[in-house]
């Protein structure tokens, strides 16, 4: 049942608002749900075509599924037998989104290989299918990939070159962002669309602040549901149901980076394929399993086995080493009623559905589709609201001006210019003080957890055992308002969740030595609430 | 006839238990893995969080590792230990009956039995207001966070004072080296001529606990006298001044007394090939010659908790005793080994050896595994410290009582 009139709009949380919040109502061209890499794509590209813009986002960049993934710009070879549109598409916008953010690609390459173990019939399936999807690849010696990745499984029958690489998704959501922000559209952190109606020939959304509850209505031609697995939820908002299947993928990343190439196991797409160099560390992955919620992140043991076992048969050695952290995302596939196939085996080509034909034109949902193809996906939807060519394939985004490296990335660019030797807040990652108050002056947040995504502070070894009371000793004399810990036992909570999957063996005294820092050194507490 | 005793491990159960025995004439050999996990001590002795021994004590779990000793074993336990600092040069202040308010890093309130006497002179109960110190440079305490949330619980609080350190400049001061800084007399004279003008109208200074890596005492005394003001440390980020401080003086007193100390790499047991796997004869140590051999009459297990490894998980669900490999129950979903929410109880924080009542590590029904086996310290199943506030009460205790037990 659709409601006629915004003031009945109930918010979803089940709390009412109050009734003398001041609701102001504004108007863009375009409404966008959800800034991930799809939502922030689709307002780049629209703002570059002349509309007027605003993303609503839940949380913080990154927190969604876009930031929980394994950081592969995928060259399409993965698809290549079971969806070889899918495969074209990524061979074509993995060239594009290089050009796009240079500076969030790290050029590593991929090798795709066979083992004794995997079907030998696979492999000549798979080149027929390369050559058939434009996927480029070159056959190597496996002596020569054994010589460039020394822990790499001898037991190699074929290899080949693709052009992988590691996408950094923070980097290229903060990009999109200023690439959004610089068209004078607007992105709003931390707001929730609460309601959503037919209003004179577009929809009227309105939007909650999160922080302070103040809502705001905002009226537009265009609503773009770009909310990842959220999208049912906003669906159901304007009262359509969405058939979709959500599932789970999870990932590990290990302490070091084992390979500076990423490996991916030459046989059909299964749990535990891949392995991605990112940074100081690298990224298997990936489970898929079946959820029912969008929020359900929970990671089980058996998926952390399942992901070092099915590792080994690329990096034998694999069980040596130490779990760093694990986290999960959750992504919405499109599935008609009648169809029962695991999520995995569900076509990856976006799917756009316009719900014109429902009685809400002006409202489409996109869901579906890669990273990797991001840029691509945003270009179908806004040709349907623009008439104006697409640029975006040929205007480089925003490069942020770079004062300090990231561990990982040295040697590879110019080096930033540096007047002064820098105090280290966070000595795992190489997080600096002023790169700390630089963050806290732009996001004027007091959330540990979105330091970490903007500058990887607390994502190391010891997982923010060190880094988190200087941290939020920053935080308590730099902003107003602040919980009297500086926001401390929040992001010490949060840490353990990613630890709990890996707390066995040396994960275990790690997250053992975590917690008694916290608590027995420091004094935290679990009142996190009290503000100064 | 002199009895023959090897402790391995060298936190603070491994070297109290070591100089323990050693003061009831026995010879003692300490093998350490590695160092103690002394450098992540805030350095007090802990009896419960909310310093009720009495009440805390009479309600304990009969499996927790306290349970069964009694206050006159804490009692006896404590004295000996407040005897052997003072001997070392490291003086505590406080006891079982006068458990003392001592701020922290995070400006909460630490409840605890003994501490070193320049921290228990932060002792919550004088009600002079207190200045907390920004050392300028000192990333690893933040005179802001401290005064906020003491001020909150009523504490009073004059105000923060940024403070210069000379040497530091832009680059990271660490703990370690600042103490070192103190040690020499020099450094503390122009810390004082510096610091003098900024400190008007202080009467009470709170400081990191960076001053001086062995006689802080006498750091704490000189500055008093320099700059005319209290002084008192806060113990903050590991490696913990407190701690190491703690663990040279233990060191030192051990040496002093006679006990041997090897260290290596990996230390393993060995067990008494004649005694029908009854007895066990000693450890192998790897050590910078290869691997040596030792024996003894007994072996005390003090080798610590989940930090420390004195136990091992694996993926599969298997934990045990790093030394002799001794069973560690556990559930076999490691799902169950942790809680959400870390301010919560830890079931893993639980797992470690029991213990029959003589001392021995015991299995289910209460069978020792071997007669002349004896473990203390983190090493022991039953408690979640972390939370209790029990750290270090159970190291001294159970070393006690375990070092009576062996040279019984």
């Amino acid at each position: 049942m659709r409601t006629a009139t915004p003031t009945s709009i109930a918010p979803t949380d089940g709390r009412p608002l109050p009734a003398n919040r001041i609701v102001t109502t504004l108007s863009s061209d375009l409404l966008v749900i959800g800034a991930g890499a799809t939502g922030l794509g689709v307002a780049w590209d629209a703002t570059l075509r002349g509309l007027s813009v605003t993303v609503v986002e839940q949380g913080d960049l990154g927190q969604g599924t876009s930031g929980r993934y394994h950081g592969l710009l995928h060259s399409g070879a993965r698809y290549v037998v079971s969806d070889p549109a899918s495969a074209a598409d990524c061979a074509r916008e993995n060239e594009v989104v290089r050009r796009l953010v240079p500076h969030a690609v790290e050029p590593t390459g991929g090798y795709f290989l066979s083992t004794d173990d995997d079907p030998p019939d696979y492999v000549d399936r798979w080149l027929a299918g390369c050559r058939g999807a434009g996927v480029a690849v070159e056959e190597l010696d496996p002596a020569q990939v054994m010589r460039q990745e020394p822990l790499v499984t001898p037991r190699l029958a074929r290899a080949f070159a693709v052009s992988d690489a590691a996408l950094d998704s923070f980097e290229l959501l903060h990009a999109l962002a200023r690439g959004v922000r610089a068209s004078r559209g607007s992105v709003l952190l931390r707001h929730r669309v609460t309601g959503l109606v037919p209003h004179g020939g577009g929809m009227l959304a309105r939007i909650v602040s999160l922080r302070d509850e103040v809502a705001l209505q905002l009226a537009a031609p265009w609503v773009v549901n770009a909310a990842g697995p959220f999208v049912g939820v906003v669906a159901a908002m304007a009262g359509v149901h969405l058939p979709l299947a959500l599932g789970k993928g999870t990932m590990v990343a290990m302490t070091s980076r084992l390979t500076q190439t990423v490996l991916n196991r030459c046989k059909p797409p299964h749990d535990g394929d891949i392995i991605v160099p990112v940074g100081t560390v690298c990224v298997l992955g990936t489970t898929d399993v079946p959820v029912r919620a969008p929020t359900d992140l929970t990671i089980e043991p058996w998926e952390i086995d399942l992901l070092i076992r099915e590792g080994q048969a690329l990096i034998p050695t694999l069980r040596r080493h130490r779990p760093l952290r694990a986290w999960a995302g959750v992504r919405a596939l499109y599935r008609p009623a009648d169809d029962r196939a695991p999520t995995r085996d569900l076509p990856r080509a976006h799917v756009l559905i316009d719900h014109a034909p429902e009685g809400l034109p002006g409202f489409l949902t996109i869901l579906g589709g890669k990273l990797t193809t991001f840029r691509r996906m945003a270009q179908d939807i806004v040709d349907r609201v623009s008439e104006r060519p697409c640029t975006t394939a040929i205007t480089p985004l925003p490069a942020e001006e770079r004062r300090f490296y990231r561990l990982g990335e040295s040697l590879r660019r110019p080096p930033p210019t540096q007047s002064r030797p820098e105090r280290l807040v966070c000595e795992c990652e190489g997080v600096t003080a002023s790169q700390v108050e630089a963050a806290l002056a732009e996001s004027g947040s007091d959330d540990l957890d979105d330091l970490r995504r903007d500058l990887r502070l607390g994502m190391g070894p010891c997982q923010g055992a060190f880094c988190t009371y200087r941290a939020a000793a920053a935080v308590a004399a730099t902003l107003p308002d602040v919980p009297l810990d500086g926001g401390l036992s929040a992001f010490f909570r949060e840490r353990w969740r990613g630890i709990r999957p890996l707390a066995w063996g040396r994960g275990l005294r790690q997250a053992d030595i975590l917690r008694r820092i916290q608590i027995e050194a420091l004094g935290a507490d679990p009142v996190d609430e009290v503000v100064r | 006839m002199t009895r023959s005793v090897i402790v391995v491990g060298a936190g603070l159960t491994g070297l109290y238990a070591s100089i323990l025995a050693a003061r009831r004439g026995a010879q003692v050999l300490l093998v350490a893995q590695g160092r103690g996990g002394l450098a992540l001590s805030h350095g007090c002795i802990d009896v419960w969080h909310d310093g009720d021994v009495r009440f805390s004590f009479r309600n304990l779990d009969p499996a927790h590792p306290l349970a069964g000793l009694g206050m006159a074993v804490f009692q006896a336990a404590l004295t000996e230990f407040l005897d052997i600092v003072q001997e070392a040069g490291l003086p505590y202040a406080g006891g079982l009956d006068r458990p003392m308010r001592l701020p922290r890093a995070l400006g909460t309130i630490r409840t605890t039995a003994a501490a070193p006497v320049t921290l228990a002179a932060g002792s919550l109960d004088d009600k002079t207001p207190i200045h907390m110190a920004d050392l300028r440079g000192f990333r690893d305490f933040s005179a802001n966070l401290a005064a906020g949330r003491l001020r909150t619980q009523g504490v009073p609080i004059g105000g923060v004072v940024e403070l210069p350190l000379a040497e530091v400049g832009a680059r990271d001061a660490y703990a370690h080296e600042l103490a070192g800084a103190f040690d020499d007399p020099g450094y503390r004279a122009e810390v004082c001529s510096t610091w003098k003008p900024l400190l008007r109208g202080v009467r009470r200074l709170g400081l990191p606990a960076v001053l001086g890596t062995s006689d802080p005492t006498q750091v704490v005394a000189d500055l008093e006298a320099g700059l005319g003001v209290d002084i008192f440390e806060i113990p903050t980020l590991p490696p913990s001044l407190p701690g190491l401080r703690l663990e040279r003086a233990l060191r030192h007193r051990a040496s002093s007394i006679g006990v041997d100390v090897v260290e290596g790499p990996s230390v393993r047991g060995e067990i008494d090939g004649r005694s029908a796997g009854r007895r066990v004869s000693g450890v192998v140590a790897a050590t910078a010659g290869g691997p040596r051999a030792f024996r003894a009459d007994t072996v005390l297990l003090a080798t610590g908790g989940p930090a420390h490894a004195g136990w091992m998980s694996f993926a599969n669900g298997e934990v045990q005793d790093s030394v002799f490999g001794l069973p560690v129950d556990a559930p076999d979903d490691r799902e169950a080994w942790t809680s959400p929410d870390p301010f919560e109880s830890q079931p893993y924080a639980r797992f470690g050896l029991r213990l029959d009542s003589r001392r021995h590590p015991c299995d289910r029904r209460g069978r020792p595994y071997f007669e002349n086996l004896f473990a203390a310290g983190g090493l022991l199943a039953g408690a979640d410290r972390t939370l209790e506030g029990s750290r270090q009460v159970i190291d001294l205790a159970t070393a006690f009582a375990a070092v009576e037990a062996m040279l019984r």
